[in-house]
């Protein structure tokens, strides 16, 4: 039984292996061009719109206005529209009080509860702007972060979204330092993506697009409650360009507590599947370049194997302490000095190919925390993230693949209505 | 644009670090037979030594002939050919290679020290628990069995424990059983010349030793605490 189980953990390891070299390489042979991209100038200022829609955010609304309002860009071509969407706190008030003191930049409106997609059409039909963006309340944009990813805008015609860099922000609690090496991971795969026309999500949290998208492919939709996803999937259809800024930094409040770290992953590994499922017409379909062929199938396919790996480290986390209990119940709990004798080290293949890979996954970190000019306190959180972050996987992507086989309804949506 | 020079290039790195890594899995894991099988090697020696040496009883008094102290030694063996066998499987070859030899080895030391015991005196007296397990899922109680046995090799250092897996083809682990008469039913334990079978406790196996094992345990413990206090 545990050979088969084992044997199948082959094919995942080549896979995974061959998706974290094929992104290493991409990353490497573009380097130069990476770095010229650090240099990229803003001669040209577009008129811009940034919406922030918000429910029930009066404890921190307030904050990511004053981070937009800072924003190195000329006041005349930056526009914030703050959508209340039904919120029951004070949110709508204090987007008042921000349009009573700065009424040329900023406009508040409100609405009945009806998801944050409703929320950002309302201020995406308000928007005459060039470029139009969306910035959760709940997040926070550096002073240059707009001027640089505008600065792709100008480079190249072709560009029709650009992404950020995303770091969690002032991670503190134990999830959330968990989620920093998480979002330092995303910021380098978002670079190599970035590098093969594959960008998998264009972020709630300040991706900002050419207002001719819209035009285009349409408005946002509810989309499974991860409309950032779904809107990425029909750029793709339609073959519009993303890129990413990785110097544009932004920062989000990442959820403090299991409950809601485990809510949030529900709602955004389910709205992964769903959506794929949906635009399964792209998958292994050359026109869609790498992201039908290769980074969206192999996203899709380590959901599932991802699962199958994580049970089968349970199982043979279960199946030691089955046999240490067992050991206890026949004899007593007796402290041993642990035997230090390199012939016990493990010398499997998979052991091997284990250090290759995480190896290869501390050079992606590291590579990440060069790419960002916020360097993390890696060594202090990476520990956190290597030991917690299996213990939810498996439960995460359990549960969502059931919701997703069984359509169970999204329940959790109250509990977590952002990003 | 798809870069196919890229995904084979890719393919191809991939491949060869798999292999690599393959290959190195069983360097390592020979490594780890060869060195098992030198520990054999050397115990083989030592053995041949004491039988030699006990050849020679007729010309030199007991004081002179070396206590034949394997056991340690063939514990340890015992734990890195049971991790062997974890790693390489039960029907590997070299497995049941290094199971044969180490199954030998422990038949010859058993049966020397019984010799030395009835040449030299009851004074030197070892006691032998003799064990037979089988890893072929038959035998739901051996786990146990094993921890209990391990467990009892640390109360009591002077205990000799061999264990035989009964299922190994081996003409002298044959013989073994029909001396002891030792059916399916398992695990076996042999104290005394007695046979056991079914699970033994700790309590169980510990009430069977005699007193004079318990004793020297007892002296050995008292002594070193003894010592401690002073």
């Amino acid at each position: 039984m545990e050979n088969i189980l084992q044997g199948l953990m082959y094919p995942f390891l080549f896979l995974s292996m061959y998706f974290q070299i094929f992104l290493l390489m991409s990353f490497f042979e573009n380097r130069k061009k990476i770095k010229e991209e650090e240099f990229f100038e803003t001669e040209h200022y577009p008129t811009v719109t940034v919406a922030v829609p918000c429910w029930n955010e009066e404890k921190t609304l307030a904050a990511t206005l004053d981070s937009l309002l800072s924003l190195n860009y000329p006041k005349e071509k930056l526009y914030i529209i703050v959508v209340d969407d039904g919120s029951r706190d004070g949110t709508f008030q204090i987007a008042q009080e921000y349009e009573k003191n700065n009424p040329q930049q900023i406009k508040a409106l409100t609405k009945s509860n009806g998801g944050k997609h409703t929320a950002v059409n309302l201020a995406l039909a308000q928007s005459k702007a060039d470029l139009f963006g969306c910035l959760d309340a709940d997040s926070f944009v550096s002073p240059d972060s707009l001027k640089i990813i505008v600065s792709y805008f100008n480079k190249n015609n072709k560009v029709m979204a650009v992404t950020p860099c995303m770091h969690i922000r002032n991670p503190k609690s134990l999830i959330q330092r968990m989620q920093a090496i998480e979002y330092l991971m995303g910021i380098f795969l978002r670079k190599a993506f970035g590098q093969l026309d594959a960008i998998q999500v264009t972020p709630g949290p300040f991706s900002i697009f050419r207002k001719s998208v819209f035009e285009t492919i349409g408005n946002y939709r509810k989309a499974h409650n991860t409309e950032d996803y779904e809107i990425t999937l029909r750029m793709h259809k339609h073959h519009l360009k993303i890129a990413n800024a990785h110097k544009a930094l932004v920062y989000t409040i990442g959820p403090a507590t299991v409950k809601g770290y485990f809510f949030q992953r529900l709602r955004w590994v389910r709205g992964f599947l769903e959506n794929s499922l949906d635009y399964k017409e792209i998958f292994f379909k050359k026109e869609y370049g790498n992201f039908g062929m290769f980074t969206l199938p192999v996203a899709f396919t380590f959901v599932f194997y991802g699962l199958y790996v994580a049970f089968f480290m349970l199982y043979i986390f279960v199946s030691h302490w089955v046999g240490v209990v067992e050991r206890w119940l026949a004899v007593g709990i007796h402290l041993r000095v642990p035997i230090f004798d390199l012939f016990y080290f493990s010398t499997t293949t998979i052991t091997f190919i284990g250090m290759v890979m995480f190896t290869m996954f501390l050079l992606v970190l590291y590579i990440a925390n060069i790419l960002t000019d916020d360097k993390q306190e890696f060594y202090r959180n990476f520990p956190i993230y290597f030991f917690f972050y299996p213990i939810f996987i498996p439960f995460i992507l359990g549960r969502s693949v059931f919701d997703t086989l069984t359509s169970r309804k999204n329940e959790w949506v109250l509990q977590d209505n952002k990003k | 644009m798809i870069d196919t020079k890229k995904y084979i290039f890719t393919f191809l790195i991939t491949s060869t670090i798999f292999v690599t890594t393959f290959f190195m899995s069983t360097f390592f894991s020979n490594k780890r037979v060869e060195s098992v099988k030198s520990i054999q090697d050397t115990i083989a020696i030592d053995i041949l030594s004491s039988e030699t040496q006990f050849d020679l009883l007729k010309e030199v008094p007991c004081s002179n002939v070396g206590d034949t102290i394997l056991s340690a030694e063939l514990s340890e063996l015992g734990n890195k050919l049971s991790h062997t066998e974890t790693d390489r499987g039960e029907t590997d070859d070299d497995v049941i290679y290094l199971k044969k030899y180490y199954s030998l080895l422990q038949i010859k030391d058993y049966l020397l020290s019984k010799k030395l015991v009835e040449k030299c005196g009851v004074g030197k007296k070892p006691v032998f628990i003799i064990y037979f397990y089988s890893n072929q899922g038959d035998c739901p109680e051996c786990g146990r069995e094993g921890y209990v046995l391990t467990r009892l090799k640390e109360i009591y250092p002077d205990l000799r424990v061999y264990s035989f897996d009964y299922n190994l083809s081996l003409s002298a682990i044959d013989s073994m059983k029909k001396i002891y008469k030792i059916k399916s039913e398992l695990p076996a334990i042999i104290i005394e010349d007695e046979t056991y079978t079914g699970f033994q406790s700790l309590e169980d196996l510990s009430a069977l030793l005699p007193d004079t094992l318990k004793m020297s345990t007892s002296t050995i413990t008292t002594s070193s605490s003894t010592k401690d206090n002073k």
